[in-house]
């Protein structure tokens, strides 16, 4: 009975969910070839046939891309919400860590060295991300504690020390210099079921944070107030550290670096359902789908046939929402 | 077995030592309060028993298990603790941040209880449906206490829960922890405010520089002496309206500026007195009848007085040892006392030590009240009034020390002054009118 007051978290969850369905939807049936919902309907149904071309652009081309969006759109949400609640700093996004910059470094070096064969740019870009959680990990490790606020000073050391090594392999390789140029700025363009494939490796992590959305309610007091609460604050922190490394690495990897999403999600879904996690998480991870299912959507249909930078899109459509939100405060 | 045992435990941040040799115990119910000065260790003391640190030295042992071999999740079922800081700048509901106590009791809500049914417990059951962030600091404080209590400890420990409160609610807030004392929880509650330890709590621990300086009943462990040596100041024990208080002075004991004697009496005399003892001046006082405000005033402030007995005139004892302290003073104030008969006696020493050559000051507003037409004597005897308690004061603050100034005034000599500083070598002497009779 004494959960009888507690504000349900199923409602925002079907809103969100809802959102993400007409995401989909409309990212399925609108692009260079519109289908109608009975076509939509057709081929989602009947599958893969070969031989039909209309089909195999759906299942090849815009399936694997939308689906691409809306999974890493889900896994920078997370990792959004779970860091700024770790660092207890609504600036943090994602990128804070370092994961990021370890990331694009990898990608770069696997520009510049031209191998075939495997998607060599998304490995090692995922390669260079966890590697680069490892490093930062090590840094911020104290007398057997993650010291929360090392860790931020390491990720942005290591952010520019990447970077640096970025431009320098950009003036060296100068004929790759678009191509990484075009990685950095992060795109959908081109990607299929390979990073569907590598993306869907963080479903696990996505799912994990969800069980512990009591003890991330807690450390939003701070570590020793959680601790005097009966929370293990170190092997929590410890693993959701690890959970939105490993999500920003995978989403970095397989579509560059795509700005806004994991600052921004977090914050607009936090002004609608509070920053309680039992509704928080899950209601960011969909609508973090959402938000990047649709910008993806307007990145290539805004200026068809040619495509503006999924970012750019991101930060358009999330900045006047974001403003919005943030004036007309929360439950006003 | 005690509910808690602290046995031989030193701690210590980095290499700078913060406890040393602490033991005491805790009984089940008891209700202790934890005083002492900033950076006495205090807070990490609470921590160390809640098992957040390590002793680098002995145990802590929390229903005679050591706090190390706790879980954090089974330690705080045993203790709960409201820390001294606390904000959230999450926009949390009230229900929301209350029910977060209720963690180390897992999903059995039987168990955990109800934050609204806590927050009632409190008085304060209005908040549940508000935002936290919303919240007065006051508000804010029971709702960390309700949050505290949802824990379902049996200890409740308490970091210097009442600093933000107002009076009334830190009132209000001791009287709800008396009455969880009462309802089983054993309390351990860190304080600054002596006066309200004094009233509230069954024992007192008085922590001093890392160590404990004493532990047991509030009358025994804050005597004037143990508040001296561990604050650095002075403290006065005062009793009124069937209670006892402490106050306090600044500076220590021991820098003495000179003697000073002041003729008071019906609480004339009793701001100077303590002014004086605040300024560091060796005060005595006389004749005063026993029971006089004066009088009290100079028992609690530990003052060498004359003493007559209760509305008695001076008698021959008390006049010649009102005139020995004279004797022995620096310089005598005469405070604005009502003139009679009964103390006429007093008027007539200060005039007697006056024209001796010891320097005497008066209140003008001795001559006012005079009904024993002695007060006359007091200015050809060459006796400096003034306007009152302040203008006194002032003219002492300008002086500083009395020491070598007498001497000067009493030898005409401008040299022998060397222990005094500087500044009061070439001041002039105690009394600009001379002595001229």
């Amino acid at each position: 009975m004494t959960r009888l007051g507690r504000t349900s978290v199923w409602p925002g969850i079907a809103l969100a969910a809802a959102l993400l369905l007409v995401c989909l939807v409309l990212s399925l049936v609108l692009g260079p070839a519109p289908l109608s919902l009975s076509q939509l309907w057709h081929f989602v149904t009947s599958g893969p046939v070969p031989g039909n071309l209309a089909n195999a652009i759906f299942w090849q081309i815009r399936m694997p891309r939308v689906l691409l969006a809306c999974l890493v759109g889900a896994e920078l949400a997370v990792a959004g919400v779970i860091l700024q609640d770790l660092f207890l700093n609504p600036l943090t996004d994602p990128y804070v860590t370092g994961v990021s910059s370890g990331a694009a470094l990898g990608a770069t070096i696997g520009i510049v060295l031209h191998w075939s064969g495997l998607p060599w740019t998304t490995m090692l870009a995922l390669v260079g991300g966890l590697a680069t959680l490892g490093i930062v990990w090590m840094a911020a490790r104290r007398r057997g504690r993650i010291d929360i606020f090392v860790l931020l000073l390491a990720g942005v050391t290591i952010s520019y020390l990447a970077s640096a090594m970025v431009t320098v392999l950009m003036i060296q390789g100068n004929q790759d210099m678009r191509a990484i140029v075009y990685w950095l700025m992060g795109s959908f363009s081109g990607r299929g079921w390979a990073e569907v494939e590598i993306a869907l490796v963080a479903v696990p992590f996505m799912i994990v944070p969800l069980f512990f959305t009591r003890e991330m309610d807690i450390m939003l007091q701070g570590e020793k107030r959680a601790l005097e609460l009966g929370v293990e604050v170190e092997r929590t922190k410890r693993l959701l550290l690890v959970t939105a490394g490993v999500l920003t690495a995978i989403a970095v990897s397989v579509c560059g670096i795509i700005g806004f999403v994991g600052l921004v999600v977090p914050h607009i879904v936090r002004l609608v359902v509070g920053p309680s996690h039992r509704s928080l998480l899950p209601v960011s991870l969909l609508a973090g789908a959402a938000l990047l299912g649709i910008a993806d959507l307007l990145s290539r249909t805004v200026i068809a046939p040619n495509e503006i930078p999924v970012g750019v899109v991101t930060t358009f459509v999330g900045a006047p929402l974001f403003v919005y939100l943030l004036r007309r405060g929360r439950r006003a | 077995m005690a509910h808690v045992s602290v046995r031989d435990v030193g701690f210590a941040y980095d290499e700078r030592p913060v406890l040393r040799r602490i033991s005491f115990d805790l009984q089940a119910g008891e209700f202790v309060g934890i005083v002492g000065p900033n950076g006495s260790g205090k807070s990490t003391l609470i921590d160390l028993v809640d098992g957040l640190l390590k002793p680098a030295s002995g145990e802590v042992l929390v229903n005679g298990k050591p706090t190390v071999k706790y879980k954090r999740r089974d330690m705080a079922r045993e203790v709960a603790l409201v820390p001294q800081h606390f904000d959230l700048d999450f926009d949390l509901a009230v229900r929301e941040v209350v029910e977060m106590g209720a963690y180390c009791r897992g999903k059995d809500t039987a168990v955990s209880g109800d934050p609204a049914a806590t927050l009632e417990r409190l008085g304060v059951g209005e908040l549940v449906d508000r935002r936290f962030t919303e919240l007065s600091g006051g508000e804010k404080q029971l709702v960390v206490l309700a949050q505290a209590l949802m824990q379902q400890a049996q200890l409740l420990l308490l970091d210097e829960p009442a600093s933000a409160l107002d009076v009334s609610h830190q009132l209000r807030l001791f009287d709800l922890l008396k009455q969880l004392n009462a309802d089983g929880l054993t309390v351990l509650c860190i304080l600054h405010d002596l006066n309200l330890a004094i009233h509230y709590f069954d024992k007192l621990l008085v922590l001093s520089d890392g160590e404990v300086a004493a532990y047991g009943p509030p009358d025994e462990v804050l005597r004037p002496e143990i508040v001296e040596a561990v604050y650095g100041l002075r403290a006065y024990l005062h009793h009124h309206a069937g209670r006892t208080y402490l106050t306090f002075s600044p500076r220590p004991r021991g820098d003495r500026l000179g003697r000073v004697h002041v003729v008071c009496g019906g609480g004339t005399g009793a701001g100077l007195m303590r002014e004086l003892v605040d300024a560091g001046y060796d005060v005595s006082a006389g004749v005063l009848n026993a029971l006089d405000t004066d009088e009290e005033t100079g028992r609690d402030l530990g003052l060498h007085m004359a003493v007559e007995a209760p509305f008695s005139p001076v008698g021959d004892e008390a006049d010649a040892e009102n005139r020995e302290l004279m004797k022995r003073a620096d310089l005598v104030i005469v405070a604005a006392v009502p003139v009679s008969h009964g103390n006429a006696r007093n008027i007539a020493a200060a005039v007697e030590a006056a024209a001796a050559g010891s320097p005497v000051w008066a209140a003008e507003g001795v001559l006012a009240d005079d009904f024993a037409g002695v007060t006359g004597d007091l200015a050809p005897a060459g006796v400096r009034f003034f306007a009152d308690d302040a203008a006194v004061l002032a003219e002492l603050r300008q002086r500083g020390s009395l020491h070598s100034a007498d001497h000067q005034t009493a030898d005409g000599l401008e040299s022998g002054g060397s222990e005094a500083g500087a500044g009061s070598a070439h001041e002039a002497p105690a009394t600009p009118e001379d002595t001229t009779v």
